[in-house]
């Protein structure tokens, strides 16, 4: 099945979700990364220009998708990092290692479209079939 | 069709009953108007005041205000009580934003005074208050000192120069929760809180302009220092990425540790811990510490208002603290029961602290009028100032309504309109709106929100609260 779009946006009364979709599961965790980091900032303007390791552990496979989203997020609130998109380096049901790649946060040239706050276990879903995968994660903004 | 019977009790209140299929442990008491009805049934919040129902050790009712809506997990605008010795602690109870929460700060000056220089003074508020989406510190503060303050609260911000004695003593708990624990809060949310210090954040937090507009309680009132045509500025924010990462990592932990209790829950969000375990006690400290980051944060843009305020209007200009109510916390107080004096832990989330005149932990100068209560509604209509009333003690844990509640997705809100536009229409009602992103005024709009109105009149009518000021916004500062 050939898929044009890595993800879509999902209404939620108050916050905002996503619904990413990839061939493989390293696809389906990098398009999340992409649903995350565009639904929070504007990413044109943010150069390839450094690397920042990303790593997660959990127990099943939709809690390692939360545990790293949530990695990447503290990344770029905490340290003030511009991703224009992550790289999933090796994968496994309970771990992932992964790069991020951008540049330090610079206000004059990127800009925030919302301060998300966490990424929910809410309704959370990763559903595997035949020929893809599609996850359902809500964030709270 | 949804799987539960709603019934109506009386003009504000509505129940469904306990459904032992669901593994409901108690019914839901839903306080609302028909026509708020009718916007509550069409999202999941009553679906998720259910769910609340089912957590081990829930005391009395699981409640919601007539300002919710869906939230994750736990409505939004909902409050349960458990058990404190077999009862459970949910992180999601409390939500991402700990002690997210609002404070209103009157000032010496009136409308009149106000309106020739509004411009600049919205433009000064906006360079003087950072909305905290750059990174860089506002607050001077080492991690001795924030190990300090996440202790001390307001009272750390007091001492180190960023307002005055009295403004910790006109917040909620004095500005600081016993019980906080800094070494269980982890030192990424450390990291992630220390540069935000003293920050809007951005999303529904706002800082706004206002003047009162209607006075519906003129001692209550008087006794709050406000009277008609007064300028005073209300402020929503919480503790920022501090609380959000406590929230994350306790969430995560409990996801862990559930199946050693026992406990299966609908939504994982839910994810809980029984309050006397190691993982219960651990989360507790860490939500005190973050609630005392909250306010220590809402004082810091208190006194980033002040210098503000003093560049445009002179020096003799006062800025004093009504009051400070925080809406997303669980509490350990003592409430009765059946007839019996109940020890619990009150999760609020969306939903404030209104306990009735007398009550002890209540500052003394407010003592005989209640506790001051501060509900805001959307940027472009009104605010209301409350004061607990004896029902919310009765029925709803000492607890009312935190805001008009989400009527409209992001998403919907925004469609076909344009930010500039939209800034135009609020400026020609007489509001100036200025914003760090395009996104905070489109989603923040104020048809994406029910009528506010409408909501306090309901927890007027079931005396959970009083009336007392209704407050027009002239200015408004958003993340």
């Amino acid at each position: 099945m050939e898929r044009e779009e890595a993800f879509e946006v999902l209404e939620h009364p108050a916050d905002v979700g996503f619904r990413a979709f990839g061939e493989t599961l390293a696809e389906l965790f990098e398009n999340s990364a992409l649903a995350l980091l565009s639904i929070r900032a504007e990413m044109d303007r943010v150069e390839a220009r450094e690397e920042y390791a990303v790593e997660a552990e959990a127990t099943d496979l939709e809690a390692l998708l939360v545990n790293w989203l949530n990695e990447i997020l503290y990344l770029v609130d905490a340290r003030a990092i511009a991703l224009r998109r992550v790289r999933v380096d090796a994968i496994e049901d309970t771990h992932v290692r992964s790069t991020g790649i951008g540049e330090p946060f610079d206000s004059s040239r990127h800009r925030l479209r919302v301060i998300v706050k966490a990424v929910t276990w809410h309704q959370l879903k990763i559903v595997h079939t035949n020929e893809s995968w599609v996850a359902e994660v809500f964030l709270d903004v | 069709m949804a799987d539960f019977h709603l019934h109506r009790v009386n003009e504000t209140r509505w129940q469904i009953p306990r459904d032992e299929r669901r593994g409901m442990r108690t019914h839901v008491v839903i306080y609302a108007s028909d026509a708020l009805m009718e916007h509550i049934r069409k999202d999941l919040s009553l679906e998720q005041g259910i769910n609340v129902a089912t957590l081990p050790g829930i005391v009395g009712p699981s409640l919601a205000m007539p300002d919710i809506h869906q939230g994750y997990g736990f409505p939004i605008g909902g409050v349960a009580a458990t058990d404190m010795d077999y009862g459970v602690v949910s992180p999601g109870g409390v939500g991402f934003d700990i002690n997210c929460g609002v404070r209103l700060v009157r000032t010496s000056l009136a409308e009149a005074d106000v309106r020739p220089r509004l411009r600049d003074l919205i433009n000064q508020i906006f360079r003087d208050v950072p909305c905290g989406t750059g990174g860089a510190g506002f607050v001077k503060i080492d991690r001795e000192g924030l190990k300090r303050l996440l202790v001390d609260g307001a009272r750390w911000m007091v001492r180190n120069g960023y307002g005055f004695a009295r403004d910790a003593e006109f917040a909620e708990a004095g500005g600081a929760l016993e019980g906080a624990d800094p070494d269980a809060v982890s030192d990424r949310a450390k990291e992630r809180g220390q540069p935000q210090l003293g920050t809007l954040g951005s999303g529904n937090h706002f800082l706004e302009v206002q003047f009162v507009d209607e006075v519906h309680d003129e001692e209550a009132a008087r006794t709050l220092g406000l009277s008609k045509d007064q300028v005073v500025v209300l402020i929503h924010s919480g503790s920022r990425g501090l609380g959000h990462q406590v929230c994350t990592d306790y969430v995560a932990e409990m996801n862990k540790v559930m199946k050693k209790y026992n406990i299966t829950l609908p939504d994982r969000q839910l994810a809980c811990a029984p309050i006397r375990s190691e993982e219960g006690q651990r989360y507790l400290g860490a939500m005190a510490a973050a609630a005392n980051f909250a306010w220590a944060n809402r004082q810091g843009i208190t006194h980033f208002l002040r210098g503000a305020f003093r560049r445009i209007f002179d020096d003799d200009t006062r800025l004093e603290l009504v009051y400070d109510v925080c809406h997303n916390i669980a509490k350990r107080e003592t409430h009765e029961v059946e007839g019996r004096k109940h020890a619990v832990l009150v999760h609020r989330k969306g939903a404030t602290r209104a306990f009735p005149p007398g009550h002890r932990e209540i500052p003394g100068d407010y003592r005989e009028v209640g506790q001051p209560v501060f509900i805001p509604g959307s940027m472009g209509t009104a605010s209301w100032v409350l004061t607990g009333a004896e029902g919310a003690m009765r029925e709803t844990f000492g607890s009312v309504c935190h805001g008009a509640g989400r009527l409209l997705s992001r998403t919907a809100v925004r469609k076909g309109k344009d930010a500039r536009q939209e800034q135009k229409k609020l400026e020609e009602a007489g509001i100036l709106v200025r914003s760090e992103t395009r996104d905070g005024i489109l989603e923040e709009l104020p048809e994406a929100y029910k009528n506010v109105d409408e909501v306090i009149e309901v927890v007027h009518q079931a005396g959970l609260a009083r009336k007392v000021a209704r407050l027009r916004p002239m200015g408004v500062i958003k993340g």
